[in-house]
């Protein structure tokens, strides 16, 4: 499975790029959407039948924040340490960090602070959603069920959850929606706060 | 955003509903499980396209790929280790099978 995942992927990359006309890219708007909602209801299907699972976040009730809150802080720390690295300034590093995945909203918020940076924040979140599709499955599989949520930032909540459902279980699924939820909310905030630093 | 959102947990709870009600059966469980495997594969290859077909994609990967990419894997190792660490402690009491 993990092979198609990586397949499909890459295939739809190089078909983009080397056969297809850019001015499709609107089109596959609605395919997505549509797509994504048909899997959304397959993956709450999966929810349903596994009565036990609504019992099991309730025991877990508000622990479940400390996922969201440990892929936030993990995110800003892991592309401020990268930003040292590359010999950048921890605000900028930080706020890319900080997009999780959201490209759209990152980029577009940091355009006014610098283009470079806004084209940066861009390209390191879709990057980020690429590494997201591909490790989930290999995430799950060698480290835990839990863990391959962290990859998917923002986007547990919407393009990367039935690759969570699909490479875990039905619980997972609910706390990667969970997730996926606070850390959009965050987005906006973060980027914001960080930036000014 | 919101209106997503909404969507999103609107489209989750109807599935949820089927499925606790035992929606189409063992019959149907097996064939659903191709189409979503199919559904999901589509789905990331349409995703690949997106990314292929945006100039914007492929110009900003050639002049910040490097950065880009030390950034997003620093930041995706980064959280799963903060996750991996509070895990035991996030689903304690609870049994998950892995």
């Amino acid at each position: 499975m993990s092979f198609k995942i990586i397949l499909s992927v890459l295939a739809g990359i190089g078909v983009g790029y080397f056969i297809l006309p850019s001015e499709i890219l609107q089109y596959t708007d609605y395919i997505l959407d549509i797509g994504l909602c048909l899997l959304l209801f397959f993956v709450g299907i999966d929810i349903g039948k596994n009565k036990d699972v609504l019992g099991k976040i309730k025991k877990i009730g508000v622990r479940v924040l400390l996922v969201p809150v440990m892929i936030i802080i993990g995110s800003i720390f892991g592309s401020i340490i990268a930003g040292f690295i590359l010999g950048m300034p921890a605000n900028e590093s930080g706020a890319v960090g900080a997009g999780l995945g959201w490209y759209s909203l990152s980029s577009m918020m940091l355009a006014t602070y610098s283009s470079r940076l806004s084209a940066l924040a861009f390209i390191s979140n879709v990057t980020r959603e690429i590494i997201a599709l591909l490790t989930i499955p290999f995430i799950s599989k060698y480290i835990g069920d839990l863990e391959s949520v962290a990859p998917a930032g923002a986007t547990a909540m919407d393009t990367s959850l039935p690759l969570i459902a699909k490479s875990t279980n039905p619980q997972t699924a609910i706390i990667a929606f969970i997730s996926g939820v606070i850390a959009s909310t965050s987005v906006p905030i973060l980027v914001s706060f960080i930036i000014k630093i | 955003m919101s209106i997503r959102l909404l969507l999103y947990l609107a489209i989750l709870i109807i599935g949820g509903l089927f499925g606790y009600k035992g929606f189409g059966g063992k019959e149907l469980d097996s064939k659903m499980g191709t189409i979503q495997t199919v559904c999901l594969l589509f789905l990331l290859f349409i995703m690949g396209l997106r990314m292929g077909l945006d100039d914007k994609v492929i110009s900003s990967f050639l002049e910040l790929g490097f950065q880009a990419v030390v950034i997003s894997i620093s930041s995706v190792a980064f959280s799963v280790i903060l996750v991996k660490l509070v895990k035991g402690f996030v689903l304690k009491n609870t049994q998950q099978g892995e």
